[in-house]
Parts: C-alpha cells; structure tokens; sequence
C-alpha cells in the first residue's frame, strides 16, 4: 500500500479486523426469480475485513448482499454468518450486520435526522437513554452532528448517505455492507465516503462500480451472470475486470 | 415533512390538553347539530369567533385560513336560500361557521406531535382488538410524512420534463411514472426497512390476536 | 400486511397527498377540481381494496393530525365536523369497493379495451356511487340539507369524476404493463 499516512493506517489493513469481522459463508447458493437466475451455485467464504465485490448491473451483486441478511431467501443452499443461517436467524444477523442501500432516500423512514436514527435503534431493542447516546455518538462519528434536528427533505444525497450510514452504524455491527455507496454522490461526497470507509474499524463488504474505491483491498471479487469467476487481490482481479470490459 | 397547520404560541388554548380540546370540539359539533334558531347560532357563531381570536391569531389571518370552508358554506348557503328560505340558509351557515371556527382554533393551538400521541393512545385498543398493529400503522403514517415531500417533488420534476417535451398537461403523463416510480421505490423501502430490524420484538408476547406479520419471503422449514 | 405492504400503503398515501398539489382546473363555486380525488381510485385499483383503503386511511390520519394534505391546504380537524366530511370518510369506502371491484373483473387474458371499461367501471362504482352515498348522506344529516337538495348540490361534480374514473383506469392499465403488482 503506497499511502502510509497516520489517518489512513488504521483503516483498511490495520486496527485488529479479526476482532469484529464475521464469517460469512455462501454454500451453493442459488437464487432464480421470475426464471432469471441471480445467483448460480456460489460458494464462497469472507472473513476478510476488507472485500470488494465488481460485476456489471444484474450481475448478482446486490442480491449476493440481500442474502447475507435474509433479504433474499435462495432457491438452493445455504448463507450462513457466523454460523448463523441467514434466513433462520435474520434478525439477530441484522443486529450486528448492516447494510447501506444505494439509494438514501429508501433507506432513510423517519422525517428527521435524530428521529431516523433513533429508528434502528428502537427496533434492536436499545432503552430511550442508550438510543439519543448513540445517535448522539453516530453523528458525531461521522462529522454530521450540526444535522441531528433537521429534516430530511432538506438535506443534499451526499448529506442523506451519512445520515443513512449514521443509521447503520449506531446500532454498532461488526460488518456494514455497502451496496453501491458512491453511485449517487458528486465527487466531493464521494471523496469524504472514501475517507469514512478507510477510517471504518468495523468489516465492510463493498460492492462498488467505483473501481478506485476497492484499489487497496485486499481481497476483490469478480461477479458474472451470478458466478463467482474471479477471487483475489484487488490489483489483479481489478485488472481482469478493466480488461473483460473495455 | 409538511409544515403542520399549527402555530407555536402560549394562550389558554395552547396550554389546554390536546384530548380534551378534542373532546370538546366533538361535543360543541353534536350540540350544535341540535340547534335551528338563527340567535343561539349566531352567539355560537360570536363564540367560535371569540375562541379563533383567543389563540392570537388575527381576524385576518383567520378569515385567509378559512377561505376553502367559507367558499364551501356560501355554495350551501346560497343552495339553501334559493331552494328553501332564507332562515335556513342563515342558520346553515351559522352553524357550520361555528364549527368551523372552533375547530380553527383547536388546529391552530395543538402541535402535529401532541396529535400523534393521541393518535397512538388510539392505536393501543384498537391493537387489542385485533384490528391492527400500532407499530406498522404507526410507522406507515410517519413513513407518508416523511415522503410527501419527495413524491410531490418527483411530481413536480414529471410535469417539468413534460413541459420541456411539449406534453404539458397530459394527466396519464404524469400518473403513470409517478405509480410506477413508487412501486418501485416501495420494493427497496420494504428492504432497508427489514434490513434494519423492523418489526421491535415485542417484550411482552400479546395475546396473539393481531395480524400475523408474514415475511415477503419464504423461509424454508428447517 | 408485509413490510412491502407498508411501503406501498405509505408511498400510495404521499401520492394521494401530492395529486391534491398539482394544478388543478378550478370550477364554479369556489371548489377546485382537483386529482387527488383521481388518486383514491387508483389506490383502490392498483393496490387492492385493503392496502387501498389503509392508504386513504393513512391520508384520514394526517388530516387528523392538523396537515394540510388535502387538496387546497386543507386539513385538521375542522374537515371532520365540516359539510365535506362524509366525503372524506367515504374516500375508505371508495377506495376499497373500487379495489374490491378491480379484482373481480380481473382476468389476464383480456383485451385491453375491456380491461380499461371494467376498471373504469370498478372506478365508477366505487370512487363515485359509493362516495357520493357517502358524502350526500352526510351533507343530508349532519348539515340538515335533506337528500334530494344534497343530490342536487353534488351533482355537478359528477361529470368531472367520470372522467377522472377513465383517466384512472388508462393510467392502472398502464402502469400495470409496466410493473408487475398484485391486488390486495
């Protein structure tokens, strides 16, 4: 890795990933809908802290999430988390794994920022005290403690994407999913999120058109019509990707 | 979020309970429904008037908020005067006015968040009787709240680009993006929603006579 | 109801809200035309008679809770002690016999030209008979009119909602060739 500096070296390679990162494992999982087939047979394990995902659009990327968190229920085989069966056992895989949309504005319920918050929390079982620390605490994380009372529709996407990250993370999980983080964001916004991530101690699985993003990673993995076709270190499955589709 | 109708402020109104201004308005609009004569009407009529005013908000303002009911009760009144008599058409329009008026009053004086909390003491022996769930119906409403203004905004940016084609006005132009946008959007709500939790456990098991909440998804029986 | 139930109630709500903010044609009397009236039968008709009426249900509640949603800026609760309120009420009604209506009449292999009559009848029956029964009831009662002046005083509406209950039956047929979604 080129760039040593002090704020990026507990980020994607340091900080001890093995003591929140859970392992999430995919037994020939199958998912066909509407006689599409999203997901063909994959078999694949992350402990990593760090793991891209690259594919081009209906690639099985997103539905590769949803099934880490029983969104998505596979025609044939298994996910689990830790053990945990993601459909059996999805709402104690919710608590400690989250997942942000690519779309702020779907993931986002409430009409304010505090009360967004707070909404994750409530749901997981927090007391009214632990809920406003947190949400407190997750705003202030992520630098956007001047927003807590504002409205939403107020706020600019790459304001909504922190507000919706806050959400994810002050339930406090050990693995956050990304589903497309930057799509939405100019590249301003694009560049603080990049900083957030580098700066994430907790796992994070990303699933990113923006290639950059994944360049220090230490594991990246190519999707294809459903199938696992390239597994590896960023540099060489990045470039395996470029090359497919140029 | 919509700006509520209400309006911050410290008259005796404001400091009432918002239940018992409910219940009040409730009985003065059952009282009222039994009264005919033009003079105790007219007095009700003075004494919503008095009540709108107590709240600070000025005889003008009162008379702007209130034009929608007012063009409203002159259809009726006028209706009333050329089919029946002119007494009727008075009394009408009195009474409805009265009603009005008062229940301007209460609106103006009671926040959207003390109306909530009615509303959820509601919830709670509906729950019981099985007719639904406060948690969901709660957070549909709150969810409707916190959408409007994107929807009303996607409506807006619809008829722009209408307008910008030339469609300008086509009503099946603007209906049927906007549905299918919403349809779609539904789909990826339901998922972040699930996705972080929803439903609360409950922490007491209720009597299990409200609806079963089944999962979009099939979960295979172990 | 799913949680996809819940965000299509919700979304079905915002829409009803935001067709009463677009321009409307204003008529005599003061009472615009708007399209949120178009947007209780199209709840009723893509949703299904219950997510359809919980919509308008979810639309009652925020005119409870002192929002001006209705058309107009209207709202609290002086809607519910008004003339107008058996209208407003009878938006449930509407909205589900609509709904209930549209699944009756449905079958996949029909022409579109059926398709589109049998919603608007569903339209019809459901967002203008049964709402009008409704809100002249009231009008009749509450605001003492007596059945056949309150009749008369609705009546000129009538035309205005045909047509809307047609448009909303091109739009469900449209919007039904778009995106796949059941009845409820």
């Amino acid at each position: 890795m080129s760039d040593t500096s002090p704020e990026r070296a507990g980020g994607a390679t340091g900080a001890d990933p093995s003591a929140l990162a859970q392992t999430i494992v995919f037994s020939g999982v199958s998912v066909v809908r509407d006689g599409r087939t999203a997901l063909d047979r994959v078999s694949i394990g992350f402990e990593e802290a760090r793991v891209g995902i690259v594919g081009l659009n209906g690639s099985g990327k997103s539905t590769l999430l949803k099934c880490i968190i029983g969104l998505v229920a596979p025609s044939a085989g298994t996910v689990a988390v830790d053990g945990r069966d993601a459909l059996r056992e999805a709402r104690a895989i919710r608590r400690t794994t989250g997942l942000l949309f690519q779309d702020p504005d779907n993931q986002i319920v409430m009409p304010t920022v505090d009360e967004d918050l707070a909404f994750g929390l409530k749901n997981h079982g927090f007391s009214k005290a632990e809920t406003a620390e947190r949400v407190a605490g997750a705003l202030v994380r992520l630098g956007i403690a001047p927003l807590a009372r504002r409205r939403i529709h107020e706020l600019s996407g790459g304001e909504k994407q922190l507000v919706a990250l806050a959400g994810v993370l002050a339930i406090s999980p050990r693995t956050v999913l990304f589903d497309e983080p930057t799509a939405h964001l100019d590249l301003k916004n694009r560049n603080r999120l990049r900083d957030v991530l580098h700066a994430l101690p907790e796992q994070a699985i990303v699933v990113s058109h923006d290639l950059e993003l994944l360049a220090d990673f230490p594991r990246v993995v190519m999707i294809e019509a459903g199938r696992i076709v390239r597994d590896g270190a960023a540099a060489d499955v990045l470039a395996h990707y470029r090359e497919a589709n140029r | 979020m919509i700006a509520a109708l209400a309006r911050p402020g410290s008259s005796p109104l404001h400091r009432t309970a918002a239940a018992r201004k409910l219940a009040a308005l409730a009985a003065i609009a059952t009282l009222l429904f039994f009264v005919d004569a033009p003079a105790p009407l007219g007095f009700a009529f003075a004494a919503g008037l008095a009540a709108a005013r107590s709240t600070g908000v000025r005889f003008a303002e009162i008379g702007s908020d209130l034009k929608g009911p007012a063009a409203v009760l002159a259809v009726l009144g006028l209706a009333d005067w050329w089919l029946v008599d002119a007494a009727t058409a008075v009394s009408v329009v009195l009474r409805l006015g009265a009603i009005a008026l008062f229940a301007h009053a209460v609106t103006v004086t009671t926040s959207t968040a003390e109306l909530t909390a009615v509303l959820e003491r509601l919830f709670v022996p509906a729950e019981r009787l099985g007719l639904l769930d406060a948690a969901r119906a709660a957070l549909t409403v709150t969810l409707a709240i916190r959408f409007v203004p994107l929807i009303v905004e996607e409506a807006r940016e619809i008829r722009q680009a209408q307008a910008a084609r030339g469609l300008d006005g086509s009503i099946t132009a603007l209906a049927v993006p906007l549905m299918v946008r919403v349809i779609v959007r539904a789909e990826a709500l339901a998922d972040a929603i699930d996705a972080r939790g929803f439903p609360p456990e409950r922490a007491v098991v209720a009597p299990s006579r409200s609806p079963e909440i089944r999962p979009d998804r099939e979960v295979p029986t172990p | 109801m799913t949680t996809r139930d819940l965000g299509l109630v919700a979304l079905m709500a915002a829409v009803i809200v935001a067709l009463g903010a677009v321009p409307a044609i204003p008529l005599a009397a003061g009472v615009p035309i708007t399209l949120q009236s178009m947007g209780v039968m199209l709840a009723g008709l893509v949703l299904g008679p219950r997510r359809g009426a919980a919509a308008v249900a979810v639309v009652i509640a925020l005119v409870a809770l002192g929002l001006p949603v209705l058309a107009g800026g209207r709202g609290g609760l002086g809607v519910f002690v008004g003339p107008t309120a058996g209208f407003l009420v009878g938006w449930l009604v509407a909205a589900f016999v609509t709904g209930f209506l549209a699944m009756v009449f449905e079958a996949p292999e029909k022409p579109t030209w059926l398709r589109t009559a049998q919603l608007t009848a569903a339209a019809v029956i459901g967002g203008i008979v049964a709402l009008y029964v409704c809100g002249i009831l009231w009008l009749a009662f509450f605001v003492k009119m007596g059945l056949v002046k309150a009749f008369m005083v609705s009546l000129p509406f009538v035309p205005g909602d045909v047509a809307k209950a047609i448009v909303a039956a091109l739009v469900t047929v449209k919007v039904r060739q778009a995106v796949a979604i059941e009845r409820k």
